[in-house]
């Protein structure tokens, strides 16, 4: 298999610091979208400097399109690599125009560059804001002339750090479709780095999680929503119940019965449930539990309940049914639960 | 007008605290590094060479040192540096008020010309004083009628305070202004309607809003009272320069590198005690200016009294020395038999400044990258090591230079490089700071950018980081212009044999009793340097 | 701004730098004069040699003890050539440091009175100059003063803060150190402190001096002859008069200016042309008639109505003797009088 990018137990130490990556595998195929997601200060922009050449791994090694470009010998610097940067804060350049930032890394003779960032600019959608300057944009515009600008070297890899953070939340869904558009059209290899975890499960085509420097797991959206590796992604990638529970081969013992595992397992484990997966109603089936509170969201509404013994469960259900504080309801479980070793 | 160009950025007080922990690039640090050590190996050169001058002395040195004569020239140099201080921020206050916050008419005529008291040197000042208020001079002659026959003596400490109070306290009024408009205006609505009167909200709200600006200041004024030459020798004044540039002058080195020494550890002690001061809390925090109009402060019927105490200050910063000179330009006095040509003057003297200004900009750019965006200890104690000329006064380094080059460095001895050498060791730090604080407003991801669109280091500097750090490079570079033009006693000392300045011009004709000689390249010196000033200050206006 | 353009600018800049610095690539002989005479004095002269033999020189000017130091300092590596003075003692100090190269007798037989040679053929007068009490008639009428007999009764009460004095002064300090000759350290010291004690007014020169004397700051001063004539040739109206201090007083000290050339030199031909020049009937007559000074070569005479160098009563003293500069300097300073 051919990869875009290779990174081999990539490390970055800070003299004496404990490491910020520590120990970092990657893989990225041509065209593919993978995004670094975790909290902030995880090590992910660090990795996403190390790709770029901004800083030189304390050991491990880089390698672009074939080409290695960090190795415990060699270090390529970020204006060989071939590879395009799109920053948080955009980073135009001030005191040139939006074609001349489009343009800004073209090597080609002058006709062949006005080409190029007119392609570029019509591609963004700015045909018309060629010569205005970066301060005369609005943020979503600042974001595609800098895409554009990282994009029109053709470079074999395209990194994206924090991208869409600057902009207004209402703002933000219209310019992340906006870029998956453009990547998906450029067939662009990207890395990605977010600590929102909407972004990432929407964009990707595959999410690496990194805590304390460390990546944790590696996998499509969907595989890392529901069977997060441990405890500590499944709470950083969306809402999640916790509950201890006796488990013997493929069924667990809880406080909601008898439920069925995805793993075998046994002993002392903690399941992990995502409120979707938890089944709310009426009849004589499963748990009883008491209505706390409910959030309606129009295409869904959340609910607080309660067991017996004052267990606290979140459950998200469609909308066909009404329930009101202080309902008493019965809970089962739709799905089978997750269960993770048992953490003190 | 901002105005905070004009002031070196280490004495401001908005500078800011902490700094980005921006990485540098690994390859182009290390070229950095070795430049800057090389910059620094030079800015070195005045303290090794003192400090070989002073053990040298050995046994004398300490003799030399614990003398009450040179116990007395301390005291004098604190005295007159007290003295000053406390009497450049007396005037500075209200004069910052009454130009910055009330409705005085014409307020920002008045300060322009107020501020215009910088572009006179403190030799010129003074030697227009001592005509002026002398004991036969201008003011004795205007009291004549009066029965006044002769004015006492102003030569000594009384003379050397008045002169370096009129020449300093701009450098008070600047912070002191820019803060007073940052001030919180809601602060002293408050204030207001918890009962207290104009006074009071000024004395209690306002004042200590300004203290740290007022802080920053002051430290600029005390430390230009104790490096300054021009006045204390014109005065007579026995205060360390003076010392040493009559140590120097015969070149008794050790005593001189003493004296220097000594001088160098006090104002060390009053940097010290500064920065003391302010992590001890005291710092106020001033915000990020006020978005409402700050309330102009109606005078009444202090208007005239406010107005009459504006045009005091100005008459005597401004109008005497130049009353003077053109009195002196007008007069019959005897004029020195030497000619020489105003037009070879200003050559030499834009030409030397212009060469220094380029120097010490070319040097202080890897210094200011380092200050700006370097992390590790090594290059702090760099950037540290680098501003030294901060705490050395130019009499300082003129006498460990002409020291180090008639002993050691022969070639050097009595050549332009070793007075560009000598300027650029004074005014480094300015120049660092302009520089350094226009970098710090560039977002390091532009170079980064520029990495990933396939710049090279240097061309990413080149092509980003210097065009957008023009503004601050070139602030830098007429400070420095603007200081080596006015600069004395490092020029006296170290220039060529027959190499003439507007400054050293104006020193042998006061040095020989050549008054009238003195008028022309004082008025053009001043000219000049109000010109750079004028620039500057609309460099400053037009800036974003 | 580009940064094409900075650097066009910084060109720019730089070749106004190189135009205003003067004979950096000057191959021609230069000779290298350290001055302790003020360049309004000696400047036109060096000037109008350049001119008439077309040698360059290069002047650097300082007070005659400084200077003397300087080279003192600088030794063998003294990019001086000739060293003038305005006081035999200086001279006397680099002759008494083995720096000064013989002068050949055609040079020292130009000046007659054996006084203002020095003995070892090492310096040679070029002017003579007495030391001379400047007084305002007027202002000393009107306090009711009358004339000291000897520069030692300045130390009376009566003359408290009248004196104006140039403690850093060659000439003062030649004066000083002529009392240390022939009074005794002990009694300079005492002197000294005792003008001190009795606030004599310092001032940096001679001239301001006799300016402050002329514009009636104070009624007396210490100073050489020659100064109030340059006043009086811009305004005969002045009234300020000289008093030689009678009898042989330390106080009429006559010095010289003088010049020398340095052992180190390598230009010693070029350095005694201009000894020689200075010694030309041409050159005595410009310091006759621009400084007002004696000229010392016979063929040439006062231009001014001094009195003859030899009917002051001058006090006997061999000018070689006033070598001990550092001496004198440091009885000076120790003494306070440049505080």
């Amino acid at each position: 298999m051919e990869y875009s990018l290779q990174a081999d137990h990539l490390t970055k130490r800070y003299n004496g610091q404990s490491p910020a990556v520590n120990d970092i595998t990657l893989r990225v195929r041509p065209s593919e979208f993978l995004t670094l997601l975790g909290p902030s200060g995880g090590g992910k922009t660090t990795t996403l400097r190390l790709l770029a050449g901004f800083e030189r791994p304390t050991s491990g090694r880089i390698q672009i399109s074939n080409r290695i470009v960090a190795d415990d010998s060699r270090f390529t610097p970020p204006e060989k690599r071939k590879v395009g940067m799109v920053f948080q804060d955009y980073a135009l350049f001030p005191h040139v125009d939006v074609a001349g930032n489009v343009a800004f890394g073209l090597r080609g003779s002058r006709t062949e560059n006005e080409r190029r960032t007119k392609q570029l600019l019509s591609l963004v959608g700015l045909s018309q804001f060629a010569s205005r300057m970066p301060h005369e944009l609005s943020g979503g515009q600042q974001q595609r002339v800098a895409l554009a600008r990282a994009l029109a070297p053709e470079p074999d890899i395209l990194l994206l750090d924090e991208p869409f953070s600057n902009l207004d939340t209402g703002l933000r869904a219209q310019v992340r479709a906006d870029v998956r558009t453009i990547l998906l059209k450029t067939e662009t290899t990207a890395v990605f780095v977010t600590h929102d975890q909407q972004e990432a499960l929407s964009l990707s085509d595959e999410i690496a999680v990194i805590f304390d420097g460390k990546l944790v797991q590696v996998a499509t959206p969907h595989a890392i929503y529901n069977r997060p590796a441990n405890v500590q992604v499944a709470k950083f990638i969306g809402e999640a119940n916790f509950l201890p529970a006796e488990a013997h081969g493929m069924t667990a013992s809880s406080r909601l019965g008898e439920v069925k595992l995805f793993h075998p397992k046994s002993g002392q484990v903690q399941l992990m449930i995502r409120p979707e997966a938890l089944a709310v109603g009426f009849d004589d089936q499963g748990s009883p539990a008491l209505v706390r509170w409910r959030e309606f969201y129009g295409h869904y509404q959340r609910l607080g309940l309660s067991l017996a013994d004052g267990t606290e469960l979140v459950a998200r259900t469609s909308v066909d049914r009404y329930f009101q504080r202080g309902n008493e309801v019965r809970i089962t479980l739709a799905l089978p639960a997750l269960a993770y070793d048992k953490v003190e | 007008m901002q105005l905070s160009g004009i002031i070196p950025p280490r004495f401001r007080s908005d500078r800011r605290q902490g700094r980005l922990p921006a990485r540098w690039h690994v390859g182009n640090r290390q070229l950095l590094q070795a430049i800057s050590l090389a910059v620094v190996a030079c800015v070195m050169i005045p303290v090794a060479y003192l400090v070989i001058g002073a053990v040298g002395a050995g046994q004398d040195g300490v003799d030399y040192l614990l003398r009450t004569r040179t116990i007395l020239i301390v005291s004098n140099s604190l005295a007159l540096m007290l003295a000053t201080t406390f009497l450049a921020t007396l005037i500075a206050i209200p004069f910052a008020w009454l130009t910055g916050r009330c409705d005085l008419p014409a307020r920002q005529v008045f300060l322009a010309l107020g501020l215009a008291a910088m572009v006179i040197p403190s030799y010129l000042t003074a030697v227009t004083f001592s005509e002026a208020f002398g004991p036969k001079g201008l003011l004795q002659s205007l009291l004549e009628p009066l029965g006044v026959d002769r004015l006492p003596n102003i030569k000594g400490f009384v003379g050397a305070t008045l002169t370096l109070t009129f020449v300093t306290f701009p450098y008070v009024v600047l912070p002191a202004r820019a803060a007073l408009l940052q001030a919180d205006r809601a602060l002293e609505e408050a204030g207001h309607s918890l009962g207290l009167n104009r006074w009071q909200v000024f004395r209690q709200i306002t004042l200590p809003q300004l203290r740290p600006a007022l802080s920053a200041g002051m430290l600029m004024t005390a430390l230009y009272c104790l490096s300054d030459f021009g006045a204390v020798a014109v005065m007579r004044f026995n205060a360390f320069t003076r010392a040493i540039f009559i140590q120097t002058e015969s070149f008794r080195m050790d005593k001189a590198s003493v004296l220097g020494l000594v001088l160098i550890a006090l104002t060390m002690l009053l940097l010290l005690l500064q920065s003391r001061l302010h992590s001890n809390g005291r710092h106020y925090r001033i915000g990020t200016g006020a978005s409402r109009e700050l309330q102009t402060v109606q005078l009444g019927r202090l208007k005239l009294p406010g107005v009459l105490f504006c045009a005091a200050v100005i008459f005597m910063g401004v109008a005497v020395p130049l009353l003077v000179l053109f009195k002196w330009l007008a007069g019959h006095m005897i004029t020195s038999p030497i000619h020489v040509p105003l037009d070879t003057l200003a050559q030499n003297t834009v030409g030397v400044s212009a060469a220094s200004a380029l120097v010490v900009s070319a040097a202080a750019l890897p210094l200011a990258l380092l200050a700006a965006r370097a992390s590790s200890r090594f290059d702090r104690w760099l950037v540290k090591l680098a501003y030294a000329g901060n705490v050395l006064p130019g009499i300082v380094i003129a006498l460990a230079l002409v020291f180090f080059a008639s002993q050691h460095m022969l070639s050097l001895y009595q050549t332009l490089p070793l007075l560009i050498l000598g300027y650029a060791i004074r005014f480094l730090p300015y120049s660092i700071g302009a520089t350094e604080s226009a970098l710090e407003q560039i977002n390091p991801r532009f170079e980064e950018s520029a990495r990933s669109l396939g710049l090279t280091a240097r061309e990413s500097l080149l092509r980003i980081t210097v065009p957008l750090a023009r503004a601050g490079i070139l602030a830098g570079l007429a400070l420095v212009f603007l200081n080596v033009m006015k600069e004395l006693p490092i020029t006296l000392i170290l220039r060529p044999i027959g190499f003439r300045t507007f400054a050293t011009r104006i020193w042998s004709a006061y040095d020989e009793a050549f008054l009238s000689s003195i008028a022309l390249p004082g008025l053009a010196l001043i000219l000049v340097s109000a010109s750079v000033l004028f620039v500057i200050l609309r460099q400053e206006k037009t800036a974003p | 701004m580009s940064a094409t353009r900075i650097t066009l600018f910084s060109l720019g800049v730089l070749l106004v730098a190189l135009a205003g610095a003067p004979a950096l690539a000057d191959d021609e002989p230069v000779l290298t004069v350290y001055s302790g005479r003020n360049e309004s004095l000696i400047g036109p002269i060096l000037a109008q040699f350049s001119e008439d033999t077309g040698i360059a020189v290069e002047i650097l000017y300082g007070g005659t003890s400084a200077v003397a130091n300087q080279i003192l300092t600088e030794g063998e590596n003294s990019p001086a050539d000739v060293f003038i003075a305005q006081d035999g003692g200086a001279l006397g100090a680099l002759a008494a440091a083995d720096m000064l190269q013989a002068l050949p007798e055609a040079t020292l037989s130009r000046v007659l009175d054996a006084a203002f040679v020095s003995p070892a053929g090492l310096w040679v007068g070029l002017s003579g100059r007495a030391r001379v009490l400047v007084y305002n008639p007027e202002l000393l009428d009107e306090m009711g003063l009358e004339l000291p007999g000897s520069i030692l009764d300045l130390t009376a009460d009566k003359w408290r803060g009248l004196v104006g004095w140039a403690p850093t002064n060659a000439s003062f300090v030649a004066n000083v150190t002529a009392m240390r000759v022939l009074l005794g350290d002990c009694d300079a010291e005492d002197w000294l402190a005792a003008m001190i004690a009795n606030d004599a007014q310092a001032y940096p020169k001679n001239t301001p001096i006799v300016q402050a004397v002329i514009n009636g700051e104070i009624p007396v001063g210490l100073v050489n002859h020659y100064y109030l004539y340059r006043f009086l040739a811009e305004d005969p109206e002045i009234t300020a008069t000289l008093h030689f201090f009678p009898g042989g007083d330390v106080g009429s000290l006559i010095n010289i200016a003088g010049a020398a050339i340095l052992q180190s030199s390598d230009r010693q031909d070029l350095a005694l042309q201009l000894v020689d020049y200075l010694l030309s009937d041409s050159a005595q007559a410009y310091f006759a008639a621009k400084t007002y000074e004696y000229p010392l070569v016979t063929s040439v005479d006062p231009s001014v109505d001094l009195p003859a160098l030899a009917d002051i009563e001058a006090p006997e003293i061999d000018l070689s003797d006033l070598d001990d500069l550092q001496g004198t300097l440091e009885m000076i300073e120790n003494s306070g009088a440049l505080d």
